[in-house]
């Protein structure tokens, strides 16, 4: 026997409400649906009137929703607000390019501007980059880190007065259990809040912090929104997923755990005896963060120098990891000048002319200069990548090749070949050295230092500790 | 396998990782459990304690470990006076797990009270201002029909008020309950899920001061359910009851309880993060007038925040029995009514969650 719907509107209930258990018509339940998401932006007092709000849209469903609810609710209660849609493109082939052509077709059935950044403008690496560098664990934490000042980025752009996200029950309970998980007592704090931002800072706000996750779709299934629905194909390896697993599992049991979790977390507060970071601007970027130098620095500039491990862990690692791969930079580069140096002392020592001095103050500045070349090369080359590495040794070995027919060509001065014969005779020596030259050893060793560089790393980060890393 | 400490052979890893031999993972047990004590500052001289027991190898362990240290004859002796409480929950296999614990008691020469649960049942719905119709049900039927999670959480609370009128029939200040870092990570869990939050302070932590003149001390939480079993398997000491089973039946705290082992086979350091974690939470809360929830006694949180999970859930029944207009759906009057439907006696004398609870146990009083 059908069920009534509980409104009382006379139809047949057509879902049970999980947050309530009151079963409900379709219609009657876009009314609740709306309504509390309107209850909670009036309540929160999340906009004023006038406002210019950014939608951060995914073209999945919870941002479509937001999108759509927004809309018919600013005009049904005449907000007053600008809305428009941010997205941003981190560059991940068979998800992104689909979802951003679903909030493209959301842009046009919503009459919404829309901004897409991607990543490969803001910090000139796309996440498939990013994924080929560092591996499929811990990528997530790439992601979100830029995804969060991106959009900081596209909404300083776009003038607008806060950003809305499409953040639903489900994700906040999970977020909830997951900074439980990890001790993040900092974030634990701030994660059940409907607005955060600190001054100065573009605010985030969300409208759907108490739409369950089901109902969400429920909402958009029946409404026949379109939204994207694959799950991100790096996803799976986030830790989130045992959080969710076990919210999950847990609101089988008791459906309303969700809002009981979100509760507990209003009414929890960080005891006073206990110091938190506080939140400040990144000396180098001038976006918010809890250190001096803000995580998408950090991660980006461990992307640049080829040690994409670095943002992964504790700051102090990274500071660490950071020192010692500057010290070896600059002490393989000392030990590249002082061979040359040696080498050209000898050759100074066999040689008597002008000429020879002349070059060998050339061969000095010309050596430095190269090697600092080899390092920049080495800089952007990616353990990961052997193919690139391979090129960049090449490329080296080109310089050294360069070099030494300079190196050849007092020599063979010396000798009083012509120039035909050395040529040919800079040719043989040439295969001859690059087995042991010096400058080729040092370009190895430069190339295992960072490798070893990244395994040590690799251990730390692969171990128990984990767990407290990869968000 | 060389023990960390003295490099003799070890014969046990914890966490597999650290090893050690039988004398210094000893040591390091009563260490734990002394320091624990010691840190905390709390014990007098020759206080006298109430250790409440539920049968399982962690209390049987605390009760081994009170014993050793009374037992000393230096300056490190702990100097406390000890008693011991039982509470019989279930009918099945009790009279074994009493005589075990009975034997236990006699052997240390420790004073035991055994008490069965069922006798406080009644009293304690009773023991609500405003539920005068409580009283006239058996409150044992109306615990067996309500969900398995729920009823966990009273038969915590109800056990808590136990230990609570024993210790003051008894004239303990203190009592110590054998609640281990890795039961407590449970709990710290467990109490978020059901929104008891901002409870953690007192639930979890070592000391829970809800009580004005007793406090119930958790000597044990800075020892795992693994180090445990190794205490138990060194002294040989027999349990009266088994722990570490599986549950299986459903309720949020068998599936927290499920993945919490699950995480100590795995990622062992996570289980001490959670419980660290607990040190660091306190309430929102700075309730100066101290109103109290009649049944967990702890404090009340204030209805002054302007928009929590209470509002939207109040919000979403009303709307969904399209009891308000779309223009007053903010009046106030309405919201007390229906406060009272969802959320019982909240911000007045109950907290959120024995409200949720009280609110379950009156549909269930309809249904009968």
């Amino acid at each position: 026997m059908p069920v009534l719907c509980k409104a009382g509107c006379g139809k047949n209930a057509m879902l049970k409400r999980p947050k309530t258990g009151d079963a409900l018509c379709k219609e009657c339940f876009f009314w609740a649906f709306e309504t509390e998401i309107h209850f909670t932006i009036t309540k929160g007092e999340l906009f004023k009137k006038g406002d210019s709000v950014a939608v951060a849209a995914s073209g999945g469903k919870d941002s479509t929703v937001l999108a759509h609810v927004l809309k018919t609710l600013n005009q049904r209660y005449d907000y007053g607000l600008n809305l428009m849609l941010l997205s941003i493109d981190e560059g991940i082939t068979g998800y992104r390019d689909d979802s951003l052509e679903t909030v493209k077709q959301n842009r046009d059935d919503y009459e919404m501007p829309l901004k897409i950044l991607s990543y490969k403008e803001l910090y000139g690496w796309t996440m498939d980059e990013i994924v080929a560098q560092i591996g499929r664990k811990n990528n997530c934490t790439f992601c979100g880190v830029f995804r969060r000042q991106a959009l900081d980025r596209g909404a300083a752009m776009l003038n607008v007065k806060c950003i809305a996200t499409g953040h639903n029950a489900d994700d906040i309970a999970e977020t909830v259990l997951m900074n439980i998980l990890r001790g993040d007592i900092a974030r634990l704090k701030r994660c059940t809040a409907i607005c955060t931002g600190s001054e100065g800072t573009i605010p985030r706000v969300k409208p759907l912090k108490y739409t369950y996750e089901k109902e969400i779709v429920m909402y958009a299934h029946y409404k026949k929104l379109v939204y994207f629905s694959t799950e991100c194909v790096f996803a799976p390896n986030a830790y989130r997923g045992h959080a969710r697993a076990l919210l999950k599992d847990m609101e089988k049991i008791r459906p309303t755990c969700i809002m009981d979790i979100i509760y507990s977390g209003e009414t929890m507060a960080v005891k006073e005896e206990i110091s938190l970071p506080s939140q400040r601007l990144c000396i180098r970027c001038n976006f918010v963060s809890s250190q001096e130098v803000c995580k998408a620095c950090v991660l980006l500039e461990g992307l640049n120098k080829g040690l994409p491990k670095l943002g992964i862990g504790k700051s102090s690692k990274a500071k660490k990891m950071l020192e010692e791969y500057n010290a070896k930079q600059k002490s393989s580069l000392e030990e590249a000048i002082k061979d040359i140096n040696d080498e050209c002392k000898k050759n100074n020592c066999v040689s008597k002319g002008k000429v020879c001095r002349s070059s060998y103050k050339s061969n000095q500045s010309h050596t430095a200069q190269v090697n600092e070349e080899s390092h920049s090369k080495m800089d952007t080359c990616c353990n990961g990548q052997c193919s690139e590495k391979l090129n960049t040794e090449n490329e080296t070995n080109l310089k050294v090749q360069v070099l030494l027919k300079e190196y050849g060509l007092s020599e063979s001065e010396l000798n009083g070949q012509t120039s035909d014969k050395l040529t040919e005779s800079c040719d043989k020596a040439q295969t001859l050295e690059m087995d042991d030259d010096d400058f080729e050893i040092d370009t190895h060793s430069t190339g295992k230092e960072l490798i070893e560089d990244d395994d040590s790393c690799g251990g730390a980060c692969g171990n128990i500790d984990s767990l407290h890393i990869g968000f | 396998m060389i023990c960390r400490k003295c490099n003799s052979p070890g014969t046990l890893i914890i966490r597999k990782e650290y090893c050690y031999c039988d004398e210094c993972f000893i040591f390091m047990i009563n260490h734990k459990f002394r320091a624990c004590l010691g840190k905390n500052k709390t014990l007098s001289a020759n206080e006298k304690i109430l250790i409440c027991l539920s049968g399982d190898a962690c209390s049987t362990v605390l009760l081994d470990l009170v014993y050793n240290a009374i037992s000393l004859n230096n300056h490190k002796k702990l100097r406390v006076v000890p008693y011991v409480l039982y509470i019989i929950e279930t009918v099945a296999d009790n009279e074994k797990i009493s005589n075990s614990i009975i034997e236990q008691c006699k052997s240390y020469g420790f004073p035991l009270t055994i008490t069965n649960i069922n006798e406080y049942n009644k009293n304690f719905f009773s023991n609500k201002e405003e539920t005068e119709s409580q009283n006239s049900y058996n409150s044992k039927s109306i615990l067996s029909n309500v969900t398995s999670s729920i009823h966990r959480d009273v038969m915590m609370k109800i056990k808590q008020n136990i230990f609570l009128k024993i210790s003051k029939e008894l004239d303990c200040n203190t009592v110590f309950t054998a609640e281990t870092t890795t039961s407590l990570a449970t709990k710290l869990l467990s109490n978020i899920v059901i929104g008891r939050g901002s409870q953690i302070e007192n639930d979890i932590g070592f000391a829970d001061k809800r009580d004005r003149d007793t406090r119930i001390l958790r000597p044990l939480r800075d020892i795992t359910n693994e180090e445990i079993e190794h205490y138990i398997q060194i002294k040989e000491i027999k349990p009266a009851k088994a722990m570490h089973n599986k549950l299986n039946e459903t309720s949020l705290q068998s599936v927290i309880k499920n993945f919490v082992m699950d995480l100590q086979e795995n990622y062992p350091a996570t289980i001490s993060t959670i419980c660290k974690t607990a040190d660091k939470i306190g309430s929102i809360t700075n309730n100066i007038n101290k109103k109290k929830c009649v049944v967990c006694q702890s404090n009340l949180d204030n209805n002054d925040l302007n928009l929590t999970a209470v509002d939207a859930t109040v919000f979403s029944r009303k709307v969904s029995l399209r009891q308000s207009g779309e223009s007053k759906y903010n009046e106030d009057s309405q919201n007390i009514e229906e406060n009272n439907l969802m959320f019982p006696f909240i911000y007045q004398s109950l907290c959120y969650c024995c409200s949720r609870n009280m609110s379950e146990l009156g549909n269930n009083k309809i249904k009968q």
